[in-house]
């Protein structure tokens, strides 16, 4: 008896909810079938005058058919959901989205963020000093004596007779040093200003990343391995190197560094003025008469020093064609990087 | 400067080495080959020609026709010069030939309907001088088809170096020829100073005598007697118009070739002009007027070496000659001038009075003292074999304390602490041999060595060291692959600054970077600004005291190239005087970092869903609320506010924290706005980041979110129109119970309905408790509580439901 009343309930079910088309007609099926007084409950509550050894049967297939009966209204239910939102929202998707406006860092910041993230990870601390400088910090100190030749690599903005705007970040060297003993290793981000006349390559004001390293045991092996292991990061990691001798007055032996040109490859272009070479930075081991301004002892320690100009970087990489572009701050350029 | 190749091998034998391996070497040697010029590369395709027939362009008043005859074949060309002309040898680029001069190639081209194949060159086109008047027109001894590289002596090479301040010895062919040497392990042969002398000697034509013996250490003279001025022979001139010179004569040419050559500055005196045949070297006593060979009257500060004769003053010495003892096309005497003076002296004067030439370039760097004689005796015998004079015999040479080589100890294992690794002693022997440096004693731990005069740059060990992994060469210093860190504190002092421009950036600002030199007028707008002493122009001759000038600047730049909805802010710092005296020590001026944001146009354009939204002064304030929260972490600052009174701003806006202002800014007046031709309305506000970054920002830590539920009230009162927002907020925070937790406006507006002098602001209330659900009786309570008071205190009328 219950047995049939059970595959009569199969049945019936499954030929109506195939018919159901909406969620009225669903929600009609979930009270005829489901609901606490519906037909399936009700053969639950028989099941209770079916003699003793026959329950567990038909418990079993009660329970199986309750489960199938569930599942079938549930997928046929979230077919209808999905249906009915699709239809009820014919939205134009293609519209665009609301604007929202995020800025940007200048491209200068995110060069030397990048710059200083690499050395920061390589050990380095970070220092700043002032935009005007005495004349000791930025020259004398740093061993360009007065009325010395050295002094014209640097074309001056003066303030006074004993002050100017610094023409490198070198003093911040002095600074750091005067108030540490070794271990120093820092590196020294910030603005310099040259008396240089304007036009695509050179401006009256620039970025540097200074970098100094005084302990013990520091070598011009160090220097080259620091370096280059910075370069292959910044520039990537198959790039060719050199060291050249060069000469700046506060580190000796001093040297530029050149990376094999990424415009050409090295088989010599405008930009790298057919030499296939790019010149990426200057350094040095720190000259003794440095340590002596600073008091330093010559014998026991020694230290390396170089230093970068940022905005070369964004002309070479980005092919920017002049260094104005990037203080002019058009906001079509700011929005490039 | 430039070096010749053909020069250089005088003195050097490079044959069977490539050029770009002399350039290679040298670079990493130290002089930087910068640019490098092979005439036979650039020249190779030009030839002579002859100008077999010229006519007129049919249809070009200007143009020739010409037809130009290569010896074998004849081309029709067309050509614009005025000098053109029939039965002239010209330089001719057939078609395909790359013409220096802007770097491009001629092609078959059409003129106004007539072909034209091949062009005839100016010298201005090859690149061999200014001059592109004309037609370079060839003597008529060259036969056509020669290449130029042949016809011209064009077929040298010639590299541009550049030398560092340290490097004076390499000022000249044989410096680099001396360096060249010990690269490639070559011998360094000296030019010859054979020499025929006359039976009269030196002493009866002239005299020197030093006064200033500090600032000139030695003065040698030869005298040439006889000479014939003109024009120096072809192999002279093309040495100097390779290396960029102009040639003058032959007497003026000598003196500048051997400068090339030796480095050891010369100049040639008219002896005739020299009164009482006499040269004394002395410093003026006091400002003095002297026209030098240039034609310019000069102001000479006192203390200034000179040249003189007996009555007069002939030279700034080391710097230029003087237009009174000047060779001229009538000079038949000369005495030639080869000194060695105090470099800073030269300095100091080529500086004080604004004149650097070639010779004070090389004083002031320093040249070799010892090699006077040599330079002197060297012109001598070149200037009497160009002009037919007579060298006399014997040199004036006075040289009171002769200048030593330096002594100079350095240690072994000096060079392995510096460079980091270990180089032979051999090597090390080697290389000091090849730079001229001699060993006075050597033992297992150090050298004690002298080195020549005509390093100047080498003084101490550290320079040795410098020269031994310079010429050992710094590819061959090992690169370490691994650096040890050492676990001393990290501080990174720009990390703060980090963080500030990361909320910027997130509140919707863009990042500029304004140029900090500006005009005085700019500059005083906002400050008492520093005065660069030496500007560039009027426009930049002062430093910015605030960054509102350089961000109007930036926003009116942006206007007029249609970019007018700004958000903008600039991180860096202002400059400020603080006495009115010049600057001596850093108390007597301010230098801080700030950060200004500014904000024009539209906060966001109108679109399809949305209206436009133009910039108003509390979306700004909103952004900076946040930004202080961000920063800060918590209310700590306290606004103000200002309706009048100020230069800058129509209603200004002030944060300030413990009475110290923080910040400030606002809306900025029209007529400020008006110097930068900017209409629509800018608001800004400037943070001192110096006293932003002192104030201690809030110390983090957990409270436990509310876990009860929040009851909200509203009400709105009509209020006369002067009682302030923050008035009643306050007073509501203030009257409210404990379980009042918020206090927000959620609507204002006036009208006539409300009367003239009236408006309505309605609040929205937050009850809640930490510890216990709130009943309705106690949040209506303090509710109804708060309307009494409010409508006490302020005169408020409660809006009826």
């Amino acid at each position: 008896m219950l047995d049939e009343k059970i595959n009569n309930i199969k049945v019936s079910f499954e030929s109506e909810i195939e018919k159901v088309k909406n969620s009225k007609q669903l929600e009609d099926a979930r009270i005829k079938y489901l609901s606490r007084n519906g037909l399936i409950a009700n053969l639950f509550e028989e099941l209770k005058t079916v003699p003793k050894e026959d329950k567990p049967l038909f418990g079993k297939e009660l329970n199986s058919l309750r489960a199938s009966v569930t599942d079938k209204f549930n997928s046929i239910k979230e077919k209808i959901e999905s249906d009915s939102a699709s239809v009820e929202s014919e939205i134009d998707l293609t519209l665009p989205g609301i604007p929202v406006q995020i800025g940007r860092k200048h491209l200068l910041t995110q060069t030397l963020d990048e710059i200083r993230s690499i050395f920061k990870g390589m050990g380095f601390s970070v220092s700043e000093g002032p935009e005007i400088e005495s004349d000791y910090n930025n020259f004398e100190a740093l061993n360009f004596p007065h009325d010395h030749p050295a002094r014209d690599m640097q074309d001056t903005f003066f303030l006074s007779k004993d002050f100017l705007l610094r023409t490198h970040t070198s003093p911040v060297q002095i600074r750091v040093m005067e108030n540490h003993q070794p271990p120093v290793r820092v590196i020294m981000p910030g603005r310099c200003y040259r008396n240089e006349a304007i036009s695509s390559r050179s401006f009256c004001m620039f970025h540097q990343v200074e970098g100094l390293y005084v302990d013990t045991d520091v070598t011009f092996c160090e220097l080259k391995g620091t370096l280059v292991g910075f370069a292959k990061q910044f520039y990537g990691e198959n790039l060719k190197y050199r060291f050249r001798p060069s000469f700046f007055p506060f580190t000796e032996p001093s040297a530029e560094m050149d990376i094999t040109c990424f415009l050409c490859g090295g088989k010599g272009c405008r930009v790298c003025k057919m030499s296939g070479w790019l010149e990426i930075l200057g350094c040095g081991m720190v000259d003794p008469n440095v340590f002596k301004y600073v008091d330093y002892d010559p014998e026991k320690y020694t230290g390396y020093a170089f230093g970068m100009g940022i905005e070369r970087i964004g002309l070479l990489k980005y092919n920017i064609p002049d260094i104005r572009i990037y203080f002019e701050n058009d906001l079509r350029f700011l929005m490039q990087f | 400067m430039k070096i010749s190749l053909n020069w250089l091998k005088d003195y050097i034998d490079l044959s069977g080495i490539a050029v770009s391996e002399i350039a290679d070497k040298l670079t990493m040697s130290g002089l930087e080959v910068e640019d490098i010029v092979n005439q036979n590369e650039i020249y190779k395709d030009f030839i002579v020609g002859y100008v077999k027939e010229k006519k007129k362009h049919p249809n070009a008043d200007k143009l020739s026709l010409c037809t130009v005859s290569t010896g074998i074949e004849e081309y029709q060309v067309i050509c614009g010069a005025p000098n053109v002309d029939a039965e002239q040898k010209v330089v001719f680029a057939p078609i395909g030939t790359i013409i220096p001069k802007g770097n491009f190639k001629i092609g078959k081209a059409k003129i106004r309907g007539v072909e034209s194949f091949g062009m005839i060159c100016s010298e201005a086109e090859l690149e061999l001088s200014e001059d592109h008047s004309g037609i370079m027109v060839l003597t008529n001894d060259v036969k056509e088809g020669t290449p130029i590289t042949e016809a011209l002596n064009l077929n040298d090479v010639i590299f541009e170096i550049g030398i560092t301040p340290n490097r004076p010895d390499a000022l000249s062919h044989i410096g680099v020829a001396r360096d060249l040497a010990a690269i490639f392990n070559l011998e360094l042969k000296s030019p010859s100073i054979e020499l025929k002398e006359e039976a009269e000697d030196i002493g009866k034509y002239a005299a020197v005598e030093i006064i200033d013996k500090i600032n000139c250490p030695r003065y040698t003279s030869k005298v040439v007697t006889g000479v014939t001025i003109k024009d120096s022979p072809e192999w002279l001139k093309t040495r100097l118009k390779n290396i960029g010179l102009r040639p003058i004569n032959n007497v003026v040419d000598v003196s500048n070739y051997v400068m090339y050559e030796t480095g050891q500055p010369l100049h040639a005196f008219d002896l005739n002009n020299l009164n009482g045949n006499k040269i004394v070297v002395r410093s003026t006593a006091k400002e003095t007027n002297f026209v030098t060979l240039d034609s310019k009257d000069r102001k000479l500060p006192a203390e200034t070496l000179m040249i003189c004769d007996a009555e007069k003053d002939v030279a700034v010495a080391g710097v230029m000659g003087g237009e009174n003892s000047e060779v001229s096309n009538d000079t038949k005497n000369i005495l030639i001038e080869s000194a060695y003076f105090n470099p800073s002296s030269i300095r100091k004067t080529s500086k004080l009075i604004g004149l650097s030439t070639e010779a004070s370039y090389r004083f002031e760097r320093g040249i070799d003292p010892n090699n006077t004689d040599f330079s002197a005796k060297r012109a001598a015998k070149l200037i009497s074999e160009l002009s037919g004079g007579r060298v006399a015999k014997g040199i004036i040479d006075v040289y009171p304390e002769k200048i030593e080589r330096r002594e100079v100890r350095i240690r072994f294992a000096r060079i392995i602490k510096i460079l980091g690794f270990e180089i032979s002693k051999d090597t090390i022997l080697d290389v000091l041999k090849k730079l001229g440096v001699k060993i006075i004693f050597e033992s297992e731990e150090e050298l004690h060595v002298s080195v020549p005069t005509f390093r100047p740059d080498i003084e101490r060990e550290i320079d040795l060291i410098e020269e031994i992994a310079r010429i050992n060469g710094y590819d061959n210093i090992p690169t370490q692959n691994k650096i040890s860190i050492t676990l001393d504190e990290k501080v990174d002092e720009a990390g703060p600054i980090d963080r500030i421009r990361d909320i910027s950036i997130s509140l919707g600002f863009f990042e500029i970077i304004d140029n900090p030199l500006q005009s005085e007028k700019l500059s005083l707008l906002t400050g008492i600004p520093i005065k660069i002493l030496n500007p560039q122009s009027l426009d930049m001759a002062f430093l910015r005291t605030s960054l509102i000038t350089g961000g109007l600047e930036t926003i009116s730049r942006n206007i007029k190239v249609g970019e007018k909805n700004l958000s903008l802010f600039e991180i860096g710092h202002v400059f400020n005087k603080k006495t009115d005296n010049e600057i001596k020590s850093f108390d007597d001026f301010s230098e801080e970092n700030k950060i200004i944001f500014l904000i024009t146009g539209l906060a966001s354009k109108k679109g399809w869903n949305h209206p436009e939204i133009e910039v108003n002064f509390y979306d700004f304030k909103g952004k900076l609320k946040e930004f202080e929260y961000n920063f800060l972490l918590d209310n700590v600052l306290n606004d103000s506010y200002y309706h009048s009174g100020d230069r800058i701003f129509d209603y200004k806006y002030v944060k300030s924290y413990k009475n110290t202002v923080i910040g400030s800014g606002g809306k900025i007046k029209k007529e400020i706005l008006k110097l930068f031709d900017i209409e629509q309305d800018v608001l800004c506000f400037e943070f001192n980041i110096d006293l932003l970054k002192q104030i201690p920002a809030k110390i983090k830590a957990f409270t436990e979110p509310n876990k009860f539920p929040k009851v909200f009230r509203d009400f709105a009162f009509i209020f006369d129109k002067k009682v302030k927002y923050s008035d009643v907020r306050v007073f509501i925070k203030e009257k409210g119970s404990e379980i009042l937790k918020s206090v927000e406006i959620f609507d204002l507006f006036e009208s006539e309905r409300l009367g003239e002098d009236k408006k309505s602001m309605a609040f929205s209330l937050e009850y809640y408790s930490n510890d216990r659900t709130l009943t309705e009786e106690e949040v209506e309570k303090d509710f109804t509580n708060l309307i009494s008071q409010i409508e006490k205190k302020f005169d408020a009328r409660l809006r009826g439901n």
